[in-house]
């Protein structure tokens, strides 16, 4: 089977491997100014929220830069017989929670350079996700146009933590860059805190596992938003990709979007179809952290009722916490191909399919 | 002793966290606690199949009625590596359903080296 794991975190010991990628004035910024931590972290707002244990898996212990590659390649990529990983960043989406849109950008830019550089090139199965500002619609619609035609990054990505919905016509000039580039738009679980003030409806929860569990949320929102501005009008080959923001949500919210739109689509009359229809040709999401209910029926008829067979990506969240091992997700037989594989590489086209080695 | 097999010298046994021996094609986990008894477990979580020794030894806290937090079991508690789900020690139990169980193994000690029973 071809598996493409649709979320692989590519980290690093120290930010400052960015420092060979910056210039001039934000350059300074990095390596003279404050950041939340020591000297080696990345700057961004931190969310109010700690991890108890920390974000990873307790059997991965990089020392040097050059041990995360190593560690991915044996404890993941070999182990699992990966076919395509695709590269998520770690805490460059952080960059949404900064207030300064420019400072955002640069660090993309960096980060970007970085990974073309330093990345893409160990590994024949790596393809890599640029992150851009989504705060800096111009600036991040820049950033895609100057690297997004590398042969080897074949999406847009952000955090879903954002300050506003991301249907608003104020990110459009991000997604006119995407279709010019042929590039999907995906959004990662994080960017909560900073200008992102309002992850948790109604004030933000206490813990940091019941705040987790309810980050779906502004994944819920985003997605509304998404179908409602008419973004799937305006660039309906658009892909937009959702990872990690949990899946089993999705009918219930797309039901619920589909009777209020029978009831009042004079609110929005540039669509021209019900929301799940939108859904199910526009938007793809992710399966880690794949639910877990204690009768796996009552997940395989939710699954259905999203097309999942034609809507899900396999991803594994390496190295976190909340990691799904390829051999570990529970979907039906006759889906395996397409959510381990087929789908995304109908979403991502540039990924060459290789034949595993004999 | 009949069925047991040498497994370590049990100066080798680390306090702050498992010492992981391979025995055939198992990853065993060998702990010792405060009180200096020694314990294996299977080094395979029964949640997703993750070595489970290799995460942090610790303890964790007593069910409470209010907000209080009490801190029991010190350094009797292995939380798996990958997704954090906390076993006793002593009896292989995860804390949160204890008919959910990871793989415990009788041992005994004799002159400074531990023996372990890998049959049931």
């Amino acid at each position: 089977m071809f598996i493409v794991d649709c979320d692989c975190h590519n980290y690093w010991c120290d930010a400052r491997v960015l420092e060979p990628y910056m210039d001039g004035l934000f350059k300074d910024m990095f390596v003279r100014g404050e950041r939340t931590g020591p000297p080696g972290a990345f700057p961004h707002a931190h969310r109010p929220w700690f991890h108890p244990e920390g974000f990873a898996r307790k059997d991965i212990n990089p020392v040097n830069e050059d041990d995360n590659y190593l560690i991915m390649k044996e404890k993941h990529l070999d182990l699992h017989n990966i076919d395509i990983a695709i590269l998520t960043g770690d805490e460059p989406i952080e960059v949404s929670t900064l207030a300064n849109p420019y400072y955002a950008s640069a660090l993309c830019k960096a980060y970007n350079d970085y990974m073309i550089d330093y990345w893409i090139p160990k590994d024949p199965r790596f393809y890599g996700s640029i992150v851009v500002a989504p705060h800096d619609p111009i600036g991040a619609a820049e950033e895609i146009r100057r690297v997004g035609g590398h042969e080897r990054v074949i999406q847009v990505l952000v955090s879903h933590g954002a300050s506003r919905p991301y249907g608003d016509p104020f990110y459009h000039p991000i997604y006119e860059a995407c279709h010019e580039m042929n590039l999907p738009f995906a959004l990662h679980l994080g960017g909560q805190g900073g200008v992102n003030a309002n992850p948790i409806g109604a004030g933000p929860t206490t813990f940091f596992w019941e705040t987790h569990a309810l980050l779906p949320q502004s994944a819920m929102t985003h997605m509304a938003s998404l179908i409602a501005q008419g973004v799937f009008e305006k660039w309906n080959d658009l892909k937009v990709v959702i990872i990690e923001c949990g899946v089993a949500w999705v009918p219930s919210v797309l039901w619920r979007l589909d009777a209020n739109y029978k009831a009042l689509r004079k609110e929005t009359p540039w669509l021209k179809q019900l929301p799940s229809e939108y859904f199910k040709s526009n938007i793809r999401m992710s399966t880690q952290p794949l639910e877990q209910p204690a009768d796996v029926r009552h997940l395989w008829a939710t699954l259905e009722a999203m097309d999942g067979k034609n809507t899900l990506m396999f991803a594994s969240d390496y190295p976190h916490w909340d990691y799904d091992a390829v051999n570990k997700i529970n979907i039906p037989d006759d889906w395996k191909e397409n959510i381990y594989g087929n789908n995304a590489l109908e979403v991502y086209k540039k990924i060459k399919r290789q034949e595993k080695a004999a | 002793m009949r069925d047991f097999q040498y497994l370590c010298d049990i100066q080798e046994v680390q306090e702050d966290k498992a010492t992981i021996v391979q025995i055939g094609k198992r990853s065993i986990g060998v702990f010792k606690l405060n009180d200096g008894s020694i314990h294996a477990l299977l080094n395979l979580c029964p949640h997703k199949g993750a070595a489970l020794c290799e995460g942090p030894v610790c303890g964790t806290t007593k069910e409470t009625n209010d907000y209080e937090f009490e801190y029991i079991q010190r350094n009797e508690i292995i939380r798996c590596a990958w997704h954090g789900w906390e076993f006793d020690i002593k009896t292989g139990e995860f804390i949160v359903d204890r008919k959910i169980k990871a793989r415990k193994f009788l041992t005994e000690i004799k002159n400074q080296k531990v023996y372990i029973k890998l049959s049931s």
